[in-house]
């Protein structure tokens, strides 16, 4: 019994076997599948575009492209599509960014201090039934209806799931990897920066992405009530003027512009937390 | 035998443990334990599931407190854990998000060992585990039986005087529950250290243990007898003698379900 062969024997192969290329293997390759299904949802679209379904409300995709194209090199209530998209995306990174920078670190205390938990816990639950939509006139009504307004309906919307997965994700760290550290000699202070904090940032990266999508809802709402910036104006200003074009575009480039944030997240949670990286391959 | 292995190393003097659970309910979980672990000793605690065995090694490792008695280390009472006593999980408990070299590093870096010498210190026990050239994954790359020899460098590195094993094999399959067994007598005999080792299998206590204390097979648990295993190392699983000794042992076992 040799032990460097038993120890190969335990590792796990990684190894793909390669084939060669068929029709079957061709027919469920994963892109093909992919590509399908886009390819299908589009020709729909088009067909009930074309056979005025929804009467004239729905515009044909290619129709909706040139409506974007014409929007980047066109002022649209004076500003062009970058405008509109940056104004969008700032309130969403601002307002994010404050919530999670307070709700993140709150959170945690309230897991890890019985005391702040007491104190802050009823408040929270308040709080979090409402929702963030419920905000949008009294944030009108305190602060206008310039950006302070827009930030404050996010950062309300986005807290929620910061705070609460912050909060999940250090009460579910298995209390034995504690003793762990106990046992090693460390300290309450070593239990929670070798075990509290690093096992919960999974949770809380978990948090930042619902909360994110959060915002983007939010900055939505905001800016259908009152705003002359941001793809929820043009949205709004789409059905005013009843231009489905414009609706349908702003639609997909919220969704774009969602998707992008949501991926500098998870760049960042790849970052900070190396040891999830490669989970998918196993 | 080496006059040193007969030097006292642990004293459990009438140790009772009962947890509260939920509703109030009081469970007993052992009652008057005594026993004694001489230096360099590898004892085995056997005992079936429920029996109490888990517990009192974590009354040694400091991390429960009993009611009462006192568990005496050197001749000192045990007031809470400690880097003298190095302990492996049955479930390996080992940090996801440290590589295994952190993992095993990690007792020495608490104590603030500078990083040069602390990784000098993990490499040996990483080789001595036989896990060179994994020093770089994450636990969730290592199959089971090279995740408790992780478990198993991080306590040693740690250079603790008593080693503490709960159940440590119990989720491996029988080929490396084995195999690991041969592994653990092999780190015993290399970095002699005073073991208390707890597990349900009789097989695994005959095969590794110096002397057995066999627990009873209800709550609250308590010593029921021990055996000294007099069998020279290494030992095989299917020699006469052992066999011999495992009839012995089951027959004074009681079945529970």
């Amino acid at each position: 019994m040799k032990q460097t062969h038993s120890i190969a024997n335990e590792t796990v192969d990684h190894a793909r076997t390669r084939e060669a290329w068929t029709l079957k293997r061709v027919l469920t390759n994963t892109y093909f599948l992919n590509a399908v299904s886009l390819i299908v949802f589009l020709l729909v679209w088009d067909y009930v575009a074309r056979e005025h379904i929804f009467h004239d409300s729905l515009a044909r995709p290619w129709d909706v492209v040139k409506q974007i194209v014409y929007l980047t090199n066109h002022k649209y209530a004076g500003t062009n599509l970058w405008g509109h998209i940056w104004a969008s995306t700032r309130r969403v990174l601002i307002g994010f960014s404050i919530a999670s920078v307070v709700a993140v670190p709150l959170g945690l205390f309230m897991a890890l201090n019985t005391r702040v938990n007491a104190a802050v816990k009823p408040l929270f639950d308040l709080f979090k039934p409402m929702p963030p939509i419920a905000w949008v006139t009294i944030a009108v009504l305190w602060f206008g209806i310039g950006e302070t307004s827009k930030v404050f309906i996010i950062v309300i919307g986005s807290f929620v799931p910061c705070l609460l997965n912050a909060y999940n994700g250090v009460r579910l760290v298995d209390p034995e990897l504690y003793d762990v550290i106990r046992v090693l000699g460390g300290s309450r202070r070593d239990q929670i920066f070798h075990v509290c904090f690093p096992a919960s940032f999974p949770a809380v990266f978990a948090g930042l992405q619902i909360s994110l999508s959060v915002a983007w809802t939010c900055v939505l709402a905001a800016e259908l009530t009152s705003s002359r910036t941001g793809l929820g104006f043009l949205i709004k200003r789409g059905m005013d003027t009843y231009k489905p074009t414009l609706v349908l575009g702003g639609m997909l480039l919220i969704a774009a512009a969602a998707w992008l944030t949501s991926q500098l997240v998870n760049i960042l949670e790849k970052r900070l937390c190396p040891w999830k990286r490669h989970i998918e391959n196993l | 035998m080496n006059a040193n292995e007969q030097l006292l190393k642990i004293r459990c003097e009438n140790i009772s443990k009962t947890f509260i659970q939920k509703g109030n309910q009081e469970v007993p979980v052992i009652r008057d334990v005594n026993v004694d672990v001489r230096e360099n000793e590898f004892l085995v605690i056997c005992g079936p599931g429920q029996c109490g065995k888990s517990t009192l090694l974590r009354i040694i490792a400091g991390l429960e407190i009993p009611d009462t008695g006192t568990v005496l280390l050197d001749g000192k009472p045990v007031e809470g854990p400690g880097a003298d006593r190095g302990m492996v999980f049955q479930s390996y408990m080992l940090f996801a998000w440290k590589t295994v070299r952190h993992n095993v590093e990690l007792g020495l870096k608490l104590r603030g060992v500078p990083p040069k010498e602390r990784q000098e210190i993990a490499q040996r026990y990483i080789d001595m585990v036989g896990l060179q050239g994994f020093e770089n994954h994450y636990p969730h790359q290592l199959s089971g039986g090279m995740k408790q020899r992780v478990g198993i460098a991080r306590a040693y590195a740690n250079a603790p005087t008593v080693m503490l094993l709960d159940e440590p094999f119990g989720q491996l399959d029988a080929q490396t529950r084995m195999f690991m067994q041969h592994e653990i007598a092999r780190i015993w005999e290399q970095e002699k250290r005073t073991v208390i080792f707890v597990t349900n299998n009789i097989d695994e206590a005959l095969f590794l243990a110096d002397r057995i204390v066999l627990m009873e097979g209800k709550l609250p648990g308590t010593v029921k007898t021990e055996y000294k295993v007099d069998l020279p190392r290494p030992r095989e699983h299917i020699s006469m003698d052992l066999l011999r000794l495992r009839k012995v042992i089951t027959d004074n076992t009681e079945l529970v379900l």
